[in-house]
């Protein structure tokens, strides 16, 4: 009721303040956000490191506040345009069906039920999240089943719960399980000894470890149990904002693949080395009109955040704290498993 | 007709019956509302989800539940923790608030102070405080492979306070509760003086039938918590989560239980007492049958609001892991995703329980009320 309210004031408005480009006949989410020119993204509870923390000056920082500069850049030409709005694990999917948020970007996997049951949908993966086990480097433990009746503590809710389970009753390993709803009271137990390992996503494993009083009490055990792509998300039905979260993404990919960087792009415009690039960076027209946006949307989001291995390296990569290596998350030809979709 | 609407209480009625009339076309229409949105939104899809496995293990339950126990089950495991650690507390609590209640109105001025001091300090932090605080405690102790051994029988870690325990099944202890009270309706039945001694010794036998018969042969008698790679196998854990919940919200519930429990006390008026006393009661009649009825139906409504509140209490414990009630819909919502069905579920739990409460204190309440007065 309400939002269809707010979408026909929506629309009322747009019509009175005389539209003019191809973002007023936008309808639907996309153009709701449009309207109202700000971007609701998730933020966390606290924080989840390298991924969505506060810093010393009080700003939002992140892998995946980046994104969600990124994505506001693309549909809104700023990335201060983004409104980040503290939210825990739990609350996501209910303040997404509520309204409350316009996208997930919360290292969210992509799980069958939470695909066709709560009303959601996924965008392609933008980050693949391998879950590993880090134990306390004084129990000696060379891989999972040297464990064996240990400890292992893990986020509640997450999909960690579930692959543990998975990989421990897979393998007949028995382990007393612990769950915690907040970071920090996880980390707090396994600095005190409570926990003898965590299982988890790896980069938030490397920035457990990074932020121990002593990093080298901690190893992070080479079996991979499980391989979790993340994606981004929005409620069922909004294709058109969707289009854009997947092509903002496959924008940030074929900026790397074409060595655009936010340094060069200026320069890259100027002289475009292919026709891809001319394409993305709207020097042919194109790439905007179709999602309903301006034609240098991509160049913005490249020009303000970079491409997809400088916010990595920015945000847990090399040029962080957490030093997270680019592994599985490569570009296709470096040996990972991402890729941009084709550009015509 | 006419006269119909001159009467005034003609008018009364039909303006009753109007208001009623709005509000529950409101209320009806509110609901209807809401439905429709939840449905378009593909919030609430029904309670089918209760019957599919949950996949995620739940680290402490009264019943064995695992990564393949049901939504339903794991619920229910959710409800008995909370009911687990919420019985203790209200029964912890309230023996030791007795005890603070009797310290603050003793004339001895050191008992006094301290019951003073105990209820101003623990009163006025914020019991998600004081149940960090002592969860970080628990936690601190030393690890499992150094833990303190108390004759190699009982040990104590930052895994928690492991125990001997007999070897009984969990049908065993089922049988010994239901033995008991059987005991005790048959004993209250007979009128004899040594009714007590009795019952006692008959709960004895039976535990000691049901310890000697109830275990699989090569079982010993008593099961001794032993160190064995990473952990203590055998005997009972009283874990940290467990332990530390309970002992944060029993001194916290002590202290305002404390309170009601010396204002219900400090009531009675002392005229009552004093003709007690001239009716040559002993001071343990005065308080058995003048004091304590009085002063408990003086501290009733606030001590049930107490409980209550207590009860609630118990959700903090999803701060520190423990699995309870609130923590397990939590965990649930996040992996079903069934918001509105979860939500409702948990409000109906603790509605149920905190009823009962409040049901059982009624009950006590009219079986101490003074016969013969209305």
């Amino acid at each position: 009721m309400l939002t269809k309210l707010m979408k026909f004031a929506t629309v009322a408005s747009l019509a009175f303040a005389g539209a003019t480009s191809a973002q007023a006949q936008e309808e639907g989410l996309l153009g709701e956000i449009i309207a109202r020119d700000s971007l609701l993204c998730t933020g966390h509870n606290g924080s989840y490191l390298g991924f969505a923390e506060v810093d010393a000056q009080g700003e939002w920082q992140g892998f995946d506040i980046e994104m969600c500069r990124a994505l506001a850049t693309a549909i809104l030409g700023s990335p201060d345009k983004v409104q980040i709005i503290p939210i825990s694990w739990a609350q996501r999917f209910p303040a997404i069906q509520s309204g409350d948020i316009d996208v997930i970007i919360k290292v969210t996997g992509w799980t069958m039920t939470r695909d066709t049951e709560l009303g959601l949908q996924y965008s392609r993966p933008y980050f693949i999240g391998p879950f590993y086990v880090m134990s306390r480097t004084d129990l000696g433990a060379e891989n999972i089943s040297d464990l064996e009746g240990g400890v292992f503590c893990v986020n509640a809710g997450t999909t960690v719960e579930r692959v543990l389970a998975d990989y421990m009753e897979t393998n007949a390993i028995e382990y007393e399980p612990l769950s915690f709803e907040k970071g920090e009271e996880l980390r707090a137990a396994l600095y005190a000894g409570r926990c003898d390992a965590i299982a988890g996503f790896g980069p938030f494993l490397s920035s457990t470890r990074v932020n121990a009083p002593n990093p080298d009490d901690f190893t992070i055990i080479g079996d991979v149990i499980k391989l979790e792509p993340e994606g981004i998300v929005v409620r069922q039905g909004e294709d058109d904002f969707l289009d854009v979260i997947n092509w903002m993404v496959s924008a940030l990919l074929l900026a790397e693949e074409n060595g655009i960087t936010s340094e060069n792009v200026d320069e890259m415009r100027a002289n475009p080395p292919s026709a891809t690039v001319e394409r993305l960076l709207g020097v042919t027209p194109g790439v905007g009109a179709r999602l309903g946006l301006q034609d240098d949307w991509a160049y913005n989001v490249i020009k303000t955040v970079g491409n997809y291995g400088q916010i990595y390296d920015r945000t847990v990569g090399e040029g962080s704290r957490y030093q997270l290596p680019r592994g599985l998350n490569n570009l296709w030809n470096n040996g990972g498993l991402l890729y941009p979709l084709v550009l015509d | 007709m006419t006269t119909l609407f001159t009467s005034q209480k003609f008018r009364r009625t039909a303006t009753q019956v109007l208001f009623i009339a709005v509000v529950v076309a409101t209320i009806l229409a509110v609901i209807l509302v809401g439905r429709t949105n939840i449905a378009d939104q593909g919030i609430a899809t029904g309670f089918g989800f209760l019957s599919q496995t949950t996949g995620w293990p739940v680290s402490f339950s009264i019943i064995e539940v695992g990564p393949r126990s049901t939504y339903l089950q794991v619920l229910f495991a959710g409800l008995l923790n909370t009911m687990l650690v919420g019985f203790m507390t209200l029964f912890f609590a309230t023996l030791l608030g007795l005890f603070l209640a009797l310290m603050r109105i003793s004339n001895n001025g050191l008992m006094k102070l301290a019951g003073t001091t105990y209820v101003e300090i623990f009163r006025n932090v914020p019991v998600i405080l004081q149940v960090f605080f002592w969860y970080a405690i628990l936690t601190h102790m030393p690890g499992p492979r150094q833990a303190y051994s108390l004759a190699d029988i009982a040990f104590f870690s930052n895994r928690g306070l492991m125990l001997p325990a007999p070897s009984l099944s969990g049908l065993d202890i089922v049988l010994f509760l239901g033995g008991c009270v059987a005991i005790i309706i048959g004993v209250k039945a007979t009128k004899t003086k040594l009714r007590v001694p009795f019952a006692v010794f008959a709960m004895v036998v039976l535990f000691a039938a049901l310890l000697l018969t109830g275990r699989a042969p090569d079982v010993p008698l008593w099961s001794v918590p032993e160190l064995k790679g990473l952990r203590f196998v055998g005997g009972v854990t009283l874990k940290p989560e467990f332990s530390a919940l309970l002992i944060g919200l029993t001194l916290f519930g002590a202290s305002y239980i404390g309170e009601i429990i010396r204002g219900g006390l400090i009531s009675v008026d002392k005229g009552k007492l004093e003709a007690g006393s001239a009716l040559g009661m002993s001071s343990f009649q005065i308080n058995r049958y003048i004091r304590i009825p009085l002063a408990f139906r003086a501290m009733l409504p606030s001590l049930s609001n107490q409980y209550i509140w207590l009860m609630k209490g118990t959700t903090v414990g999803i701060a520190i892991g423990y699995p309870d009630y609130f923590a397990i819909v939590s965990t649930s919502i996040n992996q079903s995703g069934q918001t509105m069905e979860l939500l409702a579920l948990l409000m109906g739990g603790f509605i149920v329980v905190n009823y009962s409460i409040g049901f059982a204190m009624n009950l006590l309440n009219s079986r101490l009320k003074l016969k013969g007065r209305s």
